[in-house]
């Protein structure tokens, strides 16, 4: 965090707003919080259905993840149909504490 | 569907709920008469968690998940996953810079952020044909529970339910009661839940938690083939797996009625917090849907009938109430859970009608029509404008040839094709032009449409861009198509991204 936001009364400001070039500063740090819970979201969500594809042994999906018992589920229906709300619920927890963070640490900056 | 004549104790127990929530909204009336916004005294982040909640829920989650989990297993979870992941996106790429631009409808913050009042015009435009698409779906769950409890025919229970959701609308609307959405999400959940642990009771399952212990039941099924199967693809490919989670998701983030719910909190932060409590409890109806549809196959299994794909497909819409019937419950017990559906689709389409009908008289009759027209007289159309999309309504809703679910996922291939893109580059890229946010529309539009539309005529196309899971391909398209005019056109105004740098995106 060496970074400090630009001064406010430049003859040539900054008013780039870039989600793939983001300011530094508060804008770029809060993007790449927000890079890190997209990509654990993704991951989560269609990854475990990419993982269901290769590891198939059968056209309709049957592995050895969907003979996998856990809880009394079968694994793939206890992933998509329980556990992936719950992570959902942690992403949005966790997004919510970094931004609290941030905001707390440039709000006493300004 | 004709039926063996009229329920009493449901028929009793819908009347009682109804004049028991106009009651509570009369009670928690404010003194300005917000025509629909929640307002009153604080409640706190779980109780506005509650709030979206009951925003959110509809027959879709109510009768429609259940319905697809009955038919097609595992593609349920398509819409599981897609309609709690979409929150995420909506918090982490969205939420708190909408609420900072003070925008309340998608058309305002499109003419704020655009400048231009041919995309506001588009933007309203599509904010009433999702309004149309969604209440479809609502308007159909209304009349099978309709003609469930009062023993009528489908069109007959579709002009009567209209009838009774427009007569409460009035009422509510005359006397000034204000919708108390705590109140309302605490009815549907117990609705929902209680009747669902005397279900797996009467069964012989774990009933303190049946969302945890519903596993049995399931492996149980399995175990017999010619119930469900639970191979994960076996009623849809993992490509239509994944475009369609994908697109409930984007959709989830663009739809209008979603996003006005970031208004009505006095502080973002507040607002932000209280979708971490929203999804929670989204999420106990959603773990709760498939117990319904499992442990209803478990109950047919033990009645003779046998089940072919047509039969199922007329039932499942309607699968929750037959659990009930089909474990054993008594018909006030089963009235539960159909007065909860009911409640859930009233409110939904209240609320998008009046979203609609703002996004004409406002949007389009104000801006284009009749720019003289006073605050009275915007308010008259308005009304008047409701009218006739439930009307409309009705019509497209008097032969839906799809399940619940799967018409509301067409509403949201539209938000998600169309103003997802428009907000996401709004909001993360300051170079987008309205030009290119109006050639985004209309791509989305068409891709939409031309999916719905063209897809039973042209052969393949409908494998890659299914009706009802087109933002897979679309969203990603129509973000490129939006870039690419952006690039040739000039930039927006220094005004206004220097709004967008210096207010929207502060810390």
């Amino acid at each position: 965090m060496t970074d400090t936001p630009p001064p406010r009364p430049t003859p040539n400001p900054d008013y780039r707003v870039n989600f793939f070039r983001p300011r530094p500063g508060y804008l770029r740090q809060k993007v790449r919080y927000t890079w890190v819970l997209l990509i654990s979201w993704a991951f989560f969500t269609l990854g475990f259905q990419f993982l269901l594809l290769l590891t198939q042994d059968t056209p309709e999906g049957d592995s050895l993840i969907t003979e996998t018992i856990l809880f009394g589920f079968p694994l793939h229906y206890w992933f998509s149909g329980q556990f992936l709300i719950v992570w959902f619920i942690l992403l949005c927890f966790l997004f919510n504490l970094f931004v609290d963070h941030l905001t707390r640490i440039h709000r006493q900056r300004r | 569907m004709p039926s063996e004549g009229i329920k009493l104790a449901p028929a009793l127990l819908l009347a009682c709920i109804l004049a028991l929530s106009l009651l509570v909204g009369l009670a928690g009336r404010t003194s300005k008469g917000a025509y629909y916004l929640v307002s009153g005294p604080s409640v706190g982040r779980a109780g506005i968690g509650a709030a979206i909640a009951s925003n959110w829920m509809s027959a879709a989650s109510f009768l429609g998940i259940a319905g697809i989990f009955y038919l097609q297993g595992y593609m349920a979870f398509a819409y599981v996953v897609g309609w709690t992941g979409g929150y995420v996106l909506l918090l982490i790429l969205m939420a708190a810079q909408i609420r900072r631009f003070g925008k309340y409808t998608a058309p305002e913050f499109v003419e704020a952020r655009y400048d231009s009042p041919v995309a506001r015009c588009l933007a309203a435009t599509i904010t009433i044909l999702i309004t149309l698409i969604y209440c479809t779906a609502q308007y159909k769950g209304i009349a099978l529970v309709f003609s469930w409890i009062f023993g009528l025919d489908y069109t007959p229970s579709l002009l009567l339910g209209t009838a009774v959701g427009i007569g409460y609308l009035v009422l509510s609307g005359t006397l000034g009661a204000s919708r108390n959405q705590q109140f309302q999400y605490g009815i549907l959940i117990l609705c929902f839940i209680i009747p669902l642990m005397v279900i797996a009771k009467n069964l012989g399952y774990f009933w303190i938690l049946p969302q945890l212990g519903y596993g049995r039941a399931l492996c149980e099924l399995g175990q017999a083939p010619h119930h469900l199967s639970l191979a994960p693809w076996t009623s849809g490919t993992p490509y239509e797996w994944i475009a369609l989670c994908f697109t409930l998701m984007v959709g989830t983030a663009g739809l209008p009625h979603v996003l006005s719910r970031f208004y009505t909190v006095p502080n973002l932060r507040d607002a932000r917090w209280s979708v971490v409590w929203g999804i929670f409890f989204i999420g106990l109806l959603y773990w709760s849907a498939p117990v319904y549809a499992t442990l209803a196959r478990i109950a047919q299994g033990s009645t003779p009938s046998p089940t072919d794909p047509e039969a199922a497909r007329a039932l499942a819409d309607l699968i929750v109430l037959k659990a009930g019937e089909w474990a054993g419950l008594p018909s006030w017990l089963i009235g539960i859970i159909a007065v909860g559906a009911i409640i859930a689709a009233f409110s939904t389409v209240t609320g998008l009608l009046i979203t609609g009908a703002g996004a004409f008289s406002y949007d389009i009759y104000h801006r284009l029509i009749n720019p003289a027209a006073d605050e009275k007289k915007r308010m008259r159309v308005a009304k008047g404008a409701t009218l006739v999309l439930a009307l409309l309504v009705v019509v497209l809703a008097l032969n839906p040839p799809w399940l619940i679910a799967q018409i509301t996922a067409v509403a949201f291939a539209l938000a998600g094709n169309t103003l997802f893109p428009v907000f996401l580059l709004g909001i993360w890229w300051d170079r987008t032009t309205k030009q290119g946010a109006i050639a985004g529309m209309l791509t989305g539009l068409a891709v939409t449409f031309g999916a719905l539309l063209l897809g039973p005529l042209v052969p393949g196309l409908g494998i890659i861009l299914p009706a009802t899971s087109s933002a897979l391909i679309g969203a990603p398209l129509v973000i490129l198509v939006m870039i690419g005019v952006s690039l040739v056109t000039p930039p927006p105004s220094e005004e206004i991204r220097r709004f967008l740098a210096e207010e929207v995106h502060a810390p």
